[in-house]
C-alpha cells in the first residue's frame, strides 16, 4: 500500500483517518460487488465462461499489445519529425478521432444490418464519419492559425533529448 | 532499476533489456494528475452504466426484492439512453486513462516475497479492472448496433462482467485514494512541460471534447440533437414514424398476421374468451402517447390506441392484483412472451394496442394487436399477440 502521500503537515491526522475509513468501506464494497460478478461468471457454465474469458483476455491484449504500442510509436515519431507547432493539434486530433473511430466500427461496418429491417443502421455512416473528420481538421486548423502570432517556447525550453 | 530487480541471464536478460521500463517514458502528461482527473469522469460514466444497467436488468427479470416504478412513461427511455451515452463517453475516457498509466504496466516485479505477493495482487486487480472495463464497452457498443460477433450469451455476460467492472472500480479507488487526493491538490498545468508538447490542461480538454463528440455523434436518445447524430444506429424513421426492432418477416409471422380468422385467446380465473379484431375495436378505446425505448438505447414516441389491458383482463375475472402474461404468434425467440406485472396492468395507459397514429398497426409494429405499456424496455412490448393470460400470484 502507498503510505507516503499522506505525510501532509497540520490537520493531517483527522483527514488521514477519514480517508482510511473511506478506503476500507470502498474496498470492502468493491470486493463484495466484484465477488458477486465472479460468482455469476463462474456459475454460467464452461462454454459461456470460456467464450467470455476469450473476450476478457482479448480486449486487454488488443489494447496493451496493439493500440498502446501504436500510440507510443506515434508519439516518438511526432517528437522526432513533426514541427512543434503541429504537435498539440495532432494530439487533439488523435484524442478525438481515435476513440471515435473505434466506437464507430459497428455502424461503419453495418455488421448488424438485416435485409428485412430497413429502419436499422439506416444512415450514411461513412459520409457522417468523414464529415466529423473534416470538421475536426477545420477546427484544429483554425485553432493553430489563431495561436500562431503568439507562438514561441512557452516554458523554460528544456528540450529533453532522448 | 537496481535494488529488488530480478537478475536474469542469457536470452531472457537480452529480451528483458529490450522491453522499455516505466522510466523510459518521458511524457510528463502521463501520471496521476491526468489519471485522477480522467479516471474520475470514467468512474462516473461506469457508475451511471452500472446503475442504469441494473435497472434495465431487473425490469426484464423482476424479483420481489427490487421495487420498480411504473412511470413516468419516459423513465426507461431516459435510463437506457443514459446507459448507452455513458458507455459511449467512456470509450475516449478509458483510452486516455489507460494511456496515462501505461508505463506502469512495464514495471518489473519485486523479488522480496512479501512485496511480490502484494505486487501480484495489485496487478491481478488491475487486470480484472482493465479487462472487464474493455469487455463492457467492446460488447455493449456492437450490441447497440445489433452486431453479435461472439459465442457467449450477451445478456448474462454483460450483466456478470458489469458487476466485476463496478467492483473493480470501487476497489481501485480504495487502493488509489491517497494518490488521487494528492493529484487533485495541484491544478492541471496550463503550460507544456516540454516545448512543442501540449499542456496537461490542453490534453484534458481534448479528452472532454472527445467524450462529448462521441456522445453527440452516436446519441440514440430522442433529442433535438438527433439530426447531427450521424453515427446513431437509427435515424428514427420507420413505418408510421416509428423504427422497428424486429420485423414481421424477421419474426416469421408475416403470413400469420394477415389471417382473417385471427382471434385473441384470453384466459383467466373465471374462464376464457376469444376476441376478434372487431370485438376489440368495439370495446372502449383509450389513447396514450408512449415511447418504444429499446435496450439498444434508441427510442421513438407514438400515439397508441387500443383497449386497456385491465379491461380485457376483467373479462375473465382479472383483478388489479393479477399479473398478465401475453404471448406472440412468433414461433420462437426469447421475447415471444412477456409478463406485465400487476402494477402496470392497473394503469390505464397499458394497452393492447390496435392503432398507431390513428391507423391500424403496421405489420412490423405488431398488427393486429400488440402490448404497449409505459416505462418498460421495448423487448417486453410484445407484438403480434395471440394469447392473453391473467396470472394470479
Amino acid at each position: 500500500m502507498t503510505a507516503g502521500p499522506d505525510a501532509t503537515p497540520v490537520g493531517a491526522a483527522p483527514a488521514g483517518r477519514g480517508v482510511l475509513v473511506t478506503r476500507v468501506v470502498l474496498g470492502a464494497a468493491g470486493l463484495l460487488v466484484l465477488g458477486y460478478g465472479l460468482v455469476l461468471l463462474l456459475g454460467s457454465g464452461t462454454q459461456q465462461l470460456l467464450a467470455v474469458a476469450t473476450w476478457l483476455v482479448g480486449g486487454v491484449v488488443l489494447h496493451d499489445a496493439v493500440i498502446a504500442p501504436v500510440v507510443v510509436g506515434l508519439g516518438v515519431l511526432a517528437a522526432a519529425r513533426v514541427p512543434d507547432r503541429l504537435r498539440t493539434p495532432l494530439v487533439g486530433l488523435l484524442v478525438v478521432l481515435g476513440p471515435l473511430t473505434l466506437a464507430a466500427v459497428p455502424v461503419l461496418g453495418r455488421y448488424g444490418a438485416r435485409p428485412d429491417n430497413p429502419t436499422l443502421l439506416d444512415r450514411p455512416y461513412w459520409a457522417g464519419y468523414l464529415a466529423i473528420v473534416v470538421l475536426a481538421l477545420l477546427a484544429v486548423a483554425a485553432w493553430t492559425a489563431r495561436r500562431r502570432p503568439s507562438a514561441g517556447p512557452a516554458g523554460p525550453g528544456d528540450d529533453a533529448a532522448r | 532499476m537496481a535494488a529488488g530487480t530480478r537478475e536474469l541471464s542469457g536470452v531472457a536478460a537480452r529480451i528483458e533489456a529490450r522491453i522499455p521500463r516505466p522510466e523510459d517514458f518521458d511524457s510528463d502528461l502521463r501520471g496521476p494528475r491526468t489519471a485522477a482527473r480522467v479516471g474520475t469522469w470514467l468512474g462516473v460514466a461506469f457508475g451511471v452504466c452500472f446503475l442504469t444497467g441494473l435497472y434495465s436488468h431487473y425490469l426484464q427479470h423482476p424479483t420481489p426484492a427490487v421495487p420498480l416504478a411504473t412511470g413516468p412513461a419516459r423513465l426507461y427511455q431516459v435510463t437506457q439512453g443514459l446507459h448507452v451515452a455513458a458507455g459511449t463517453a467512456a470509450v475516449p475516457l478509458l483510452l486516455v486513462k489507460l494511456w496515462s498509466v501505461f508505463p506502469r504496466l512495464l514495471g518489473r516485479p519485486p523479488l522480496e516475497p512479501r512485496r511480490l505477493v502484494l505486487h501480484v495482487l495489485e496487478k491481478g486487480s488491475i487486470a480484472l479492472l482493465v479487462s472487464s472495463a474493455v469487455f463492457q464497452l467492446a460488447t455493449g457498443l456492437p450490441n447497440s448496433a445489433q452486431w453479435y460477433p461472439w459465442r457467449f450469451d450477451f445478456i448474462a455476460a454483460h450483466f456478470a462482467v458489469g458487476w466485476v467492472a463496478a467492483g473493480s472500480v470501487l476497489l481501485h479507488v480504495a487502493v488509489k485514494l491517497p494518490v488521487i487526493r494528492e493529484a487533485f491538490g495541484v491544478p492541471p498545468e496550463t503550460r507544456p512541460a516540454t516545448a512543442g508538447a501540449p499542456s496537461r490542461r490542453t490534453l484534458l480538454r481534448a479528452t472532454w471534447v472527445a467524450a462529448a463528440v462521441a456522445v453527440v455523434a452516436t446519441t440514440a436518445a430522442q433529442t433535438p440533437l438527433r439530426r447531427i447524430a450521424v453515427l446513431a444506429v437509427r435515424s428514427g424513421n420507420g413505418p408510421q414514424g416509428v423504427p422497428v426492432n424486429r420485423s414481421a418477416a424477421g419474426a416469421l409471422v408475416a403470413d400469420l398476421v394477415q389471417d382473417p380468422g385471427w382471434r385473441l385467446q384470453v384466459s383467466g380465473p373465471t374462464g376464457s374468451v376469444e376476441l376478434s379484431l372487431e370485438d376489440l375495436r368495439a370495446m372502449p378505446q383509450h389513447e396514450a402517447v408512449l415511447p418504444i425505448a429499446c435496450v439498444e438505447g434508441w427510442s421513438a414516441s407514438g400515439t397508441w390506441g387500443g383497449v386497456p389491458v385491465r379491461d380485457v383482463a376483467a373479462l375473465v375475472g382479472g383483478t388489479p392484483d393479477d399479473d398478465v402474461t401475453v404471448r406472440s404468434l412468433q414461433p420462437r425467440g426469447a421475447y415471444r412472451e412477456s409478463t406485465l406485472p400487476a402494477a402496470w396492468v392497473a394503469k390505464q395507459d397499458s394497452l393492447l394496442a390496435l392503432t398507431l397514429g390513428g391507423e391500424p398497426l403496421h405489420p412490423d409494429h405488431g398488427y393486429p394487436c400488440r402490448l404497449i405499456a409505459p416505462a418498460r424496455p421495448g423487448v417486453l412490448q410484445t407484438k403480434w399477440l395471440t394469447e392473453v393470460e391473467v396470472v394470479r400470484a
